[in-house]
């Protein structure tokens, strides 16, 4: 039997704020002492009256703006009851009926569209550990309330997913436009970011996608669906769906009945575990917040926050598409904005001064995700550290990708020579002028060397000679060896080929 | 006007016998009861009477000091290392306090 896979997602973010969603505790608790950012009205005692944070709703209207949603004119909060200690006043000020933002779409890197049905405003609730005491045996908790009233949105989309890779590139692209937008660090294994995926697995041409639900087709009966927690990176996102994809399917091969469920995610094991069923479904006993009123948004409240918004990783992707780069190098640039300013600017200078023939976007791509992104990945520098270290100018990027462009120098001499820049303080052109007079140099030796190899390589010449062409790769690396990859390998080819001919 | 009182209890982890829940049920049926005449008001046409307030009136962003440690756990029953210590299972009976 073949099935399909039916993800929708759910994300929450906490959103960026100094003070709390509905009181003006401090927000910075991260590693604080316990219940030390915390007041009468998030710690839920009788009487104490929530107030909206500005800021925290704007940054959820900046979400839904990011994220091509309708913004609702009116802002409306409700109470989502439910017991547990974590959430001391018994209720949870959220979003019901009426979100803030809805029917927003997000254009992955595969060129896949994923809806989201909604985002809403709520407040996050008290971090709990679990415990057992050692002489009793009993269980207890231990509750921190630093974290109760956080300002938090969550998106949700609708259940559109159809693979774990497409769910993995969604939680990217969200995390990608809240820090481009400083809606929020949405830094997972910090809790700030949460993805929660529904799967269910459905048999293929039984099932329909229909105005944002899955209907079955005639008699079908849907298979429930499982919800995972737990995930804390953008990895696990993938694998946790994909492990239980795999379990589900054999779950129904062996003929049992998928139960609705909550499961965890146990990132030592890679697997998912059971939690709890939801047999009956949540009864949350929504009603209206009766302690906020309603929020007005105005046209020009709309136009303000819009200003905010940034280039979204999308339209990154789009721009460069035109200029026809690897479809990698699109992807990898629609999530690094600083590198997108690089190769932008750069290629604006190379336009300026030698016209559409210089370096372009292509090769200061290879340039930025080349030398320059693997100097960071080696020396763990970020992009500011690095650009504080970095002594070359506009005219040295121009100079070297020039040089690469026309085949003078080769990919590794163009890292050798930003390496050297960055540790001697030289710029790179005075670096690569002296290179290429170095290899001018050599080149009169270099017919030598080639013809030595020659001598030295009988069988690859005969081989060579005999037809098999691909012999010349093995000979030029022997030229490259012997002058310690000083020459210039299309030089070397050029030689040889003249020689054996 | 039935109402599920045992539901209700069991959503709030309110253990009640049967003799509490013989004696709360037509007692809160009766609460229900006398508010139900409300649904009697012709409220067709009348928008819903709540306090609007432009974007712009609602509160700056501006932390301002929070409780002290000492302040917050001062009517926790049980407490540990500046935690507030609650006793019982995760899905299970909270300890009522």
């Amino acid at each position: 039997m073949e099935y399909d896979t039916i993800v929708g997602l759910e994300i929450h973010v906490q959103t960026k704020t100094e003070s709390k969603m509905f009181c003006s505790c401090p927000t910075g608790y991260f590693q604080k002492e316990p219940n030390t950012h915390v007041c009468p009205v998030c710690l839920g005692l009788p009487g104490a009256l929530p107030v909206p944070n500005r800021r925290a709703i704007e940054l959820c209207i900046l979400m839904g703006l990011a994220t091509n949603c309708t913004i609702n004119k009116n802002i409306l909060f409700d109470r989502k009851h439910y017991f547990y200690p974590d959430l001391p006043k018994g209720y949870q000020i959220s979003q019901y009926k009426d979100p803030i933002c809805s029917n927003g779409k997000v254009t992955l890197p595969s060129g896949v569209e994923i809806e989201i049905e909604r985002i809403h405003q709520e407040e996050d609730v008290a971090k709990s550990t679990h415990h057992k005491e050692a002489s009793t045996n009993k269980e207890y908790s231990l509750i921190d309330y630093n974290k109760s009233g956080i300002p938090l949105i969550e998106i949700v989309t609708k259940p559109c997913i159809r693979s774990a890779k497409d769910a993995k590139d969604f939680a990217t692209e969200i995390q990608q436009i809240c820090r481009d937008n400083k809606i929020s660090d949405a830094d997972m294994e910090k809790g700030q970011m949460r993805c929660e995926p529904n799967i269910s697995i459905q048999e293929k041409g039984k099932w329909k996608y229909e105005d944002g639900k899955i209907l079955p087709i005639g008699d079908y009966k849907l298979n429930n669906k499982v919800e995972v927690k737990n995930i804390g990176s953008i990895t696990a996102v993938e694998k946790a769906i994909e492990y239980e994809v795999k379990r589900l399917t054999e779950e129904i091969a062996n003929g049992k009945e998928i139960i609705q469920q909550t499961r965890g995610w146990n990132a030592d094991k890679g697997i998912t575990e059971f939690q709890r069923s939801k047999e009956t479904a949540d009864d949350y006993r929504y009603m209206p917040e009766p302690d906020i009123p309603v929020i007005e948004i105005s046209k020009e409240d709309i136009e303000r926050i819009s200003k905010e918004l940034v280039e979204s990783p999308a339209q990154r992707r789009l721009s460069f598409k035109e200029k026809s780069l690897l479809e990698k190098r699109v992807t990898e640039l629609g999530y690094d904005p600083e590198g997108t300013a690089w190769v932008r600017e750069n290629t604006k200078f190379s336009l300026e001064k030698a016209g559409p023939t210089g370096p372009s976007e292509p090769d200061y791509a290879d340039f930025y995700f080349g030398p320059i992104k693997s100097h960071m990945n080696a020396t763990g520098m970020g992009w500011d550290e690095i650009s504080k270290t970095d002594p070359n100018t506009p005219n040295d990027y121009y100079r070297l990708s020039d040089a690469k462009k026309q085949g003078l120098i080769t990919r590794n001499k163009l890292d050798e020579i930003y390496k050297e820049s960055l540790t001697t303080g030289a710029s790179g052109a005075s670096i690569l002028e002296k290179t290429l007079q170095e290899s001018k140099r050599s080149a009169s030796n270099l017919e030598d060397i080639v013809k030595e190899i020659i001598r030295n390589n009988p069988k690859a010449v005969a081989d060579y000679k005999g037809g098999k062409t691909s012999t010349m790769g093995f000979l030029v690396g022997q030229v490259m060896q012997s002058t310690k990859g000083s020459a210039n390998p299309n030089e070397a080819k050029n030689i040889l080929e003249k020689l054996l001919k | 006007m039935k109402i599920d009182v045992k539901h209700i209890a069991d959503l709030s982890r309110i253990a009640l016998t049967q003799e509490e829940l013989d004696k709360f049920t037509p007692q809160m049926e009766t609460i229900l009861q006398s508010a139900s005449v409300l649904k009697n008001v012709d409220t067709e046409g009348v928008a819903p009477m709540k306090k609007h307030i432009p974007f712009s009136e609602m509160r700056d962003d501006t932390p301002i000091p929070p409780l002290s440690q000492e302040e917050v756990l001062k009517n926790a029953k049980h407490t540990e290392k500046g935690f507030v210590k609650v006793y019982g299972k995760i899905f299970g009976d909270i300890e009522e306090s």
